[in-house]
């Protein structure tokens, strides 16, 4: 079953890479009294993702903290090596937190996996986003696979 | 059951990054016919591996081919796009095919698998370095703590 509106974010652990290394942060201190705009998707450095998905909320990163978004949160399942990798790659700095759910754990509790084992990829998270306050589902987006249309900080920017 | 010495590499499907994109690749496409140097790591950008394994094989490069070997390649439990972009920001160039074993066929299959779970990185492959010729396993070490028994200067030296 995948999370719903209303639904509160399931505690899990989760890292994000810090100056001395991966470090392990629970979905309550992500999400505890704030709002934040999170999305997700298949995997670091792949194409929509790096081309347009990641870059749509760096660039409207101001614009959603005018909004009232507190904090900006990019989780893929990939590890924290790579998701600091790629973070560096494309710029972030500040802008957005990019966690890594490197085990599936937040993943597969928010119903949101898509099995690309055949394609060389394991299992990894589907295109969604979502606006949560104070750790309750407000606002969700799932793209279909191969597919970018919802899930972008565009449309999120519209609904806010 | 982990590979051992005289064995014959599994015939599995990988991927490796192209000029046009993901692209499949098998072991037997890999291996048939060449004497390769095979090593395999937990994962990509990260510390030791970054720091000193792959550096160790694009360095020694032409001194591996020196000694006989046709082809160097890097293998890990990641996807073709981290493995593309990892061989990039190491400035692979041709030194090293860098292959993605995204799905574990290949760790799995060879029993080098290492279940990183509990520390979020899922199930990964255990350092390791293969001579193989022909696909017949001809030296494997697996790392046992001592990062150096698996780099390019100790292959090197048993070459």
């Amino acid at each position: 079953m995948s999370i719903s509106v209303g639904d509160k974010i399931p505690s899990v652990q989760v890292h994000v890479l810090s100056g001395d290394g991966p470090k392990g942060i629970s979905t309550d201190e992500i999400f505890a009294g704030k709002t934040v705009a999170l999305f997700g998707l298949p995997g670091a450095f792949t194409r929509t993702c790096s081309a347009k998905h990641l870059p749509s909320f760096i660039d409207h990163a101001d614009a959603l903290k005018a909004k009232g978004v507190d904090q900006i949160v990019c989780i893929s399942v990939n590890d924290a090596f790579v998701m600091g990798a790629w973070g560096k790659d494309r710029g972030t700095g500040d802008a957005v937190m990019m966690v890594a759910d490197g085990s599936a754990n937040f993943t597969k509790a928010a119903g949101l996996d898509i099995d690309m084992s055949e394609k060389g990829y394991g299992v990894r998270c589907r295109r969604f986003s979502m606006l949560i306050e104070d750790g309750v589902v407000k606002v969700l987006n799932i793209d279909a696979p191969g597919t970018y249309e919802l899930t972008s900080a565009e449309a999120m920017l519209v609904g806010l | 059951m982990t590979i051992s010495v005289g064995d014959k590499i599994p015939t599995i499907d990988l991927s490796i990054m192209t000029q046009d994109g993901p692209g499949g690749i098998s072991t037997d496409e890999i291996f048939a016919g060449k004497k390769v140097a095979i090593f395999g790591l937990p994962g990509a950008f990260t510390p030791t591996c970054s720091a000193k394994h792959l550096p160790g094989f694009v360095q020694n490069a032409d001194a591996l081919k020196a000694k006989g070997i046709d082809t160097i390649v890097c293998l890990a439990v990641n996807d073709v796009f981290v493995m593309g972009a990892w061989g990039k920001d190491q400035n692979v160039g041709d030194t090293v095919m860098m292959v993605a074993d995204g799905s574990a066929n290949f760790t799995k299959a060879t029993g080098l698998e290492l279940d990183l779970t509990e520390r979020g990185l899922g199930l990964r492959c255990q350092r390791f370095s293969m001579v193989v010729d022909d696909g017949e396993v001809k030296s494997l070490h697996i790392d046992d703590g001592v990062f150096e028994m698996t780099s390019a200067e100790t292959m090197l030296g048993e070459l």
